[in-house]
């Protein structure tokens, strides 16, 4: 599975999720599933969220194994 | 809120011309029955009203549709098979996602419910006598099944 920290560095630039979710042309509602973990971005919106908080994307996405 | 009204419209689009299917072949099955010497004379009311109202949604329809097509040209990232009807939605990535989702949920639905209107017309043989109404109106119940599951399904995976 792949989390993520967009919750985290969302906060860490004071974004809210509509701000966040214009930058990167999506829904809010896509930002609120990302933040939950129940929805993997595409490559694109992943490299786009990678670009708005200025970090490799290896380490906003981190690939979990899937727990037993 | 929009699929919730493309969804009401187009089974009301359905619904409206299944009445008006059946309006046209009851009075036709009429005149068949006064023709073959069945009937002596018959009496039928001809009202125009839902005419009126699958034209009016019609209207609607192809306006909501155009202006889709219009707002999402300018999306450059959305392709035209994700907006071509409007209860697609093609808003992001994610939308376009849970659009193939519920499409897949409904298409099974529609299969299973297929078959079982199908084999319904075995427990109605006097259907063409009694029920005129009866493949008009199952005829139209698939799509409108179809179009439920569909908005059920994607409100259900988009608000998770």
């Amino acid at each position: 599975m792949l989390v993520n920290r967009v919750k985290e560095l969302r906060a860490k630039y004071n974004l809210t999720q509509g701000e966040l979710a214009k930058k990167i042309g999506v829904t809010r509602q896509t930002i609120v599933s990302l933040e939950k973990g129940s929805y993997t971005p595409s490559l694109l919106l992943a490299m786009n969220i990678a670009e708005v908080f200025n970090e490799p994307i290896e380490k906003i996405f981190i690939k979990r194994e899937e727990e037993e | 809120m929009r699929l919730y009204i493309t969804v009401i419209l187009r089974t009301l689009l359905y619904i409206s011309l299944a009445i008006m299917v059946y309006d046209f072949v009851r009075i036709e099955q009429q005149f068949e029955l006064l023709g073959r010497g069945y009937i002596d004379s018959f009496s039928v009311n001809v009202g125009n009203q839902v005419g009126q109202v699958f034209i009016v949604i019609t209207i609607i329809l192809v306006i909501m549709n155009v202006f889709q097509l219009f707002v999402m040209k300018r999306n450059k990232r959305a392709k035209v098979e994700d907006y071509i009807l409007p209860e697609y939605d093609a808003s992001d990535e994610r939308s376009v996602e849970i659009t193939g989702k519920a499409v897949r949920f409904a298409f099974v639905f529609i299969l299973l419910y297929s078959f079982l209107i199908l084999g319904s017309y075995m427990f109605v043989p006097n259907y063409f006598l009694d029920f005129v109404w009866y493949p008009m109106f199952t005829t139209a119940s698939i799509p409108i099944i179809g179009l439920i599951v569909y908005l059920i399904s994607f409100k259900i995976i988009y608000s998770r």
